[in-house]
């Protein structure tokens, strides 16, 4: 495969929550401010010579159907080259994907990649019930989001003994990381006890094995490896990419205690980056349910299948430990504003691979990082990026 | 107006079915404050209605008939609350049974009368030969007004029978050759232009205007009464016991003292309560059940009349030997004893006041007319390369297996076991929690994701075997819509509610009201 080298220059969100008192546009016009201030030597917008949009749920703000000129026009930028994306839960870092193969292609050198997601415009209710009777008219009714990742839950305690506290151990530590990055949702501290007593949403699922429902925004610049230097003297690479699908439905699922899409798209993403699990020094993951990161660390190969919760329990994906795992906090404490979580997460790995996260900050030492999402009817759709400091 | 012979018709099996939910008359008593009360009704839940409990009855006669869809050649279905008051019901129900597109029968309702109307329609059929085999379905689930009397006495329940065409010149059908275990013999109809239970057009509850003592005087135990000798008169041996249709407990017995014959449907009443247009055949049903009738007479002439709009009729049966299927109504099983609350919100009676939040799809739009016919008939699309089925056909143009394009749809099997499962705790309306969501290996090999029951949502497990019943998963715009639930075999409830066949499985849980 032969592409020109991309490279990200700046990166930034907003302060993911309820923001009932900001519109998308606004919410827009955020993100973007925050990734220009984030470019070391400056950049001025004009250069920005297309935008790719990630919106998923444009039905829960009324906004289902619009195309991509909404962004362009909030954050200034009325004219520009747009394309809005929807590809799931992965919107977001699909979105990156793409608008780093316009900057590798040459056909754009200044590409704004900019995910933004209203949660909340509508009832939590509603939110809930959006997707519950989509797609068959019967064959998933009733099939709201955590339905999609129960299942696998149940199967996997079955299967290799998993238990609720390693679930929690999850929610657990990424509330952790939460308290210490101040774009998260939620900044509190919660035990396993809290975990286990708090209300059974979708069994074996608990309320706080499961992340809110959030508005959000977040922003990337990419432009090609060769004028990154104009912008900053520490900018991260594109090293690989990788998307994947399976089947739809939850009934045509060949396993419950995996989810084979994120294990083609980290295997295509880990070729193209010519590295392995072992190089990642952390990564930011899908835990839009607690379970979720289990089965994500499992598939992505960080560790044997079924020893995920084990691995969670011991610390093995702490900030401190093996191979940190959502040092934003995830899904789980930061947020899940659908298409922004994936840029948001990305932003992350920025911050990380720049040793800028502050109290979160790992230990760099090979200079790689990933990210991941997984979603879509029977999380049928995974991407993976990999984003690597090393020139 | 009879002008030629009644030609018997053969009685090949009968199947019955009850609803899951009870309520007890003290509860509704107590609501209104009007005191006592005595025994239960039998209530559909909210995602059981009547066609739901035919398509139960009718799968138990079809068994133990040893008839399969194919040899139908009719569905006569006689209720008085047809799911859709005009619409496509008769086309769903014979959908979901897999009768197939050809075939014939009718939709009787207008009234309670409408259960031994289909009956007597089925027959005529078959004695024209028009009609080999004939199924019979009668079931009701009335909603009676707030208030009034009938909230302590309308029940609800299906009985079906399967009649086969005797074949010319034999004492056998033409179905299967075998003698037959019972045929029907005798008919006899009376009328009278009164007004008693009614609903308006488009009215939500039924209601009763008349006065209790002008309708048992001078409506019921005279036409009733008339009807059944009537038959009697005809020549044949007279009935050793009446199973007769009763809306309050006491009218069928003034008309069997009348008719100098035991009553053998008490039982049947203080199972259900009044079953409407049921009730005729699941009195015949639990008549002709060994140890079914309360005089002990079991097999022998035995007659029932259905009532209902003003009319009475009479028919009888003369059973050889207990007939396939037929088994005492009481023991349908005890179903779920709920709060006079719990039951007006299952029949649609309590409401909450937001509008339910609305799917995605309205069930008369394109999505539901392409996919109401897998829906109901649970159909799959089997890969002929290498054999997987993908379920439901109209969503898989390839195999999901091997991405094969050449596909067969075929009948998915009913029964398999647990994969994984969730139980949702968290569903506003119109869902109601616990929700379980099953996927399910079945039988064959077909993999499905399905709801379960809130009943078994305690005790489910990965492994567990389960069976598919037919339910209503909505009623959604005013249009209902059905699917298949799945039901743990040893749930601690009946399976599918209560039918024949499960309730033999279920021995010990038999009790009664």
């Amino acid at each position: 495969m032969s592409w020109n080298k991309v490279a990200v220059v700046g990166a930034g969100l907003i302060k993911m929550g309820e923001l009932f008192e900001q519109s998308y546009e606004q919410m827009a016009a955020g993100a973007f401010s925050a990734a220009l201030a984030s470019v070391d030597k400056g950049l001025d917008k004009s250069a920005v010579d297309a935008v790719i949009v990630a919106t998923q749920r444009g039905t829960l703000w009324g906004q289902e159907g619009i195309g991509g000129n909404t962004v362009p026009s909030a954050i200034g930028l009325s004219g520009v080259a747009c394309t809005r994306v929807e590809n799931a839960c992965p919107s977001g870092s699909d979105a990156f994907r793409i608008g780093a193969m316009v900057v590798a292609s040459g056909v754009h050198d200044v590409v704004l990649v900019i995910g933004v997601e209203k949660m909340r415009d509508k009832s939590t209710q509603e939110g809930l019930l959006a997707r519950a009777a989509a797609g068959h008219p019967l064959y998933n009714r009733g099939e709201t989001a955590p339905v999609l990742f129960a299942p696998f839950a149940t199967r996997h305690m079955h299967e290799f003994g998993t238990t609720p506290e390693m679930l929690a151990s999850v929610a657990v530590k990424n509330h952790h990381n939460g308290c210490l990055d101040p774009y998260a949702h939620f900044q509190s501290e919660i035990t396993v006890e809290q975990v286990l007593a708090s209300p059974m949403v979708c069994s074996p699922l608990r309320l706080l094995d499961c992340c809110p429902q959030t508005d959000g925004a977040a922003a990337i610049l990419l432009t090609s490896a060769e004028r990154a230097h104009e912008f900053t003297d520490k900018p991260v690479y594109v090293a690989g990419f990788g998307v994947a699908t399976d089947h739809p439905y939850l009934h045509e699922k060949s396993t419950f205690v995996g989810l084979p899409a994120t294990t083609l798209a980290s295997g295509r993403a880990y070729e193209m980056a010519g590295v392995g699990p072992r190089d990642l020094d952390m990564a930011e993951v899908h835990d839009c349910f607690t379970i979720t990161e289990i089965l994500d660390i499992e598939d992505l190969g960080f560790v044997e299948k079924g020893k995920g919760g084990p691995a969670s329990l011991e610390g093995e994906t702490a900030l401190d430990g093996r191979i940190p795992v959502n040092p934003s906090g995830g899904l789980l404490a930061k947020g899940h504003p659908i298409g922004a979580t994936g840029i948001a997460q990305l932003t992350e790995c920025w911050w990380q691979l720049r040793e800028e996260a502050g109290e979160r900050q790992v230990a760099i030492r090979q200079g790689f990082a990933l990210q991941h999402n997984v979603g879509g009817r029977g999380s049928g759709v995974s991407v993976v990026n990999i984003l690597t400091r090393n020139p | 107006m009879s002008a030629s012979p009644i030609k018997p018709v053969a009685v090949l099996g009968v199947g019955a079915a009850a609803p899951s939910l009870r309520l007890a008359a003290k509860d509704v008593g107590a609501a209104w404050g009007s005191g006592g009360g005595r025994g239960t009704v039998a209530v559909c839940d909210s995602d059981e209605d009547t066609l739901t409990l035919a398509w139960q009855a009718a799968n138990a006669a079809l068994e133990a008939a040893g008839i399969t869809a194919e040899q139908v050649s009719g569905l006569w279905w006689g209720t008085a609350r047809p799911p859709f008051a005009e619409g496509p019901s008769h086309a769903f129900l014979s959908a979901t049974l897999g009768l197939g597109r050809e075939c014939g029968g009718a939709l009787v309702s207008g009234s309670s009368h409408a259960g031994i109307e289909a009956l007597l329609g089925a027959w005529d059929a078959l004695a024209a030969g028009h009609a080999a085999v004939a199924l019979v379905v009668t079931s009701d689930a009335l909603v009676p007004g707030l208030g009034t009397a009938g909230e302590t006495t309308t029940g609800a329940g299906a009985a079906a029978v399967v009649l086969g065409a005797m074949a010319e010149g034999s004492e056998a059908p033409s179905a299967n050759g075998a003698a037959p275990a019972a045929r029907l013999v005798a008919r006899a109809t009376r009328a009278m232009p009164a007004v008693d239970r009614y609903r308006a057009d488009g009215g939500g509850a039924t209601g009763d205007v008349y006065d209790a003592r002008l309708f048992r005087e001078e409506v019921f135990v005279p036409l009733l009464t008339e009807a059944g000798r009537a038959v009697g008169d005809e020549g044949g041996t007279p009935p050793v016991s009446w199973a007769i249709a009763d809306p309050d407990g006491k009218l069928a017995g003034a008309v069997a003292k009348r008719l100098g014959a035991p009553l053998s449907s008490t039982p049947v009443y203080g199972a259900l309560g009044d079953a409407g247009a049921a009730s005729a055949l699941l009195g015949l049903i639990h008549a002709c059940a060994e140890g079914g009738s309360s005089t002990g007479s079991g097999p022998g002439v035995i007659g029932t009349i259905g009532y209902g709009g003003g009319r009475a009729t009479a028919v009888v049966l003369d059973a050889a030997r207990p007939v396939p299927g037929a088994v005492p109504v009481d023991r349908l099983g005890e179903g779920r004893r709920v709060s006079y609350a719990e039951a007006l919100r299952a029949r649609g009676q309590l409401e909450p006041m937001d509008d339910p939040i609305q799917m995605g799809l309205p069930p008369g739009g394109a999505a539901f007319v392409r996919g109401n016919p897998e829906m109901l008939g649970l159909f799959g699309a089997r890969c002929k390369e290498c054999g997987t089925i993908s379920t439901p056909p109209s969503i898989h143009p390839t195999c999901v297996g091997c991405g094969g394009a050449e596909l067969e749809v075929v009948s998915l099997a009913r029964r398999g076991r647990v994969q994984t499962f969730v139980v949702n705790q968290t569903m506003p309306p119109p869902f109601q929690a616990p929700l379980p969501l099953v996927i399910i290996d079945l039988e064959d090999g077909a993999r499905l994701m399905v709801q379960g029951s809130p009943a078994d949502a305690a005790a489910l497990d990965i492994g567990d075997e389960v069976t598919l019943s037919l339910r209503r998963y909505a009623l959604e715009r005013g249009i209902p819509v059905y699917g298949y639930k799945a039901y743990r075999v040893a749930g601690d409830w009946p399976q599918s509610g209560a039918t024949v066949g499960s309730a033999q499985d279920g021995a010990g849980k038999e009790g009664g009201s």
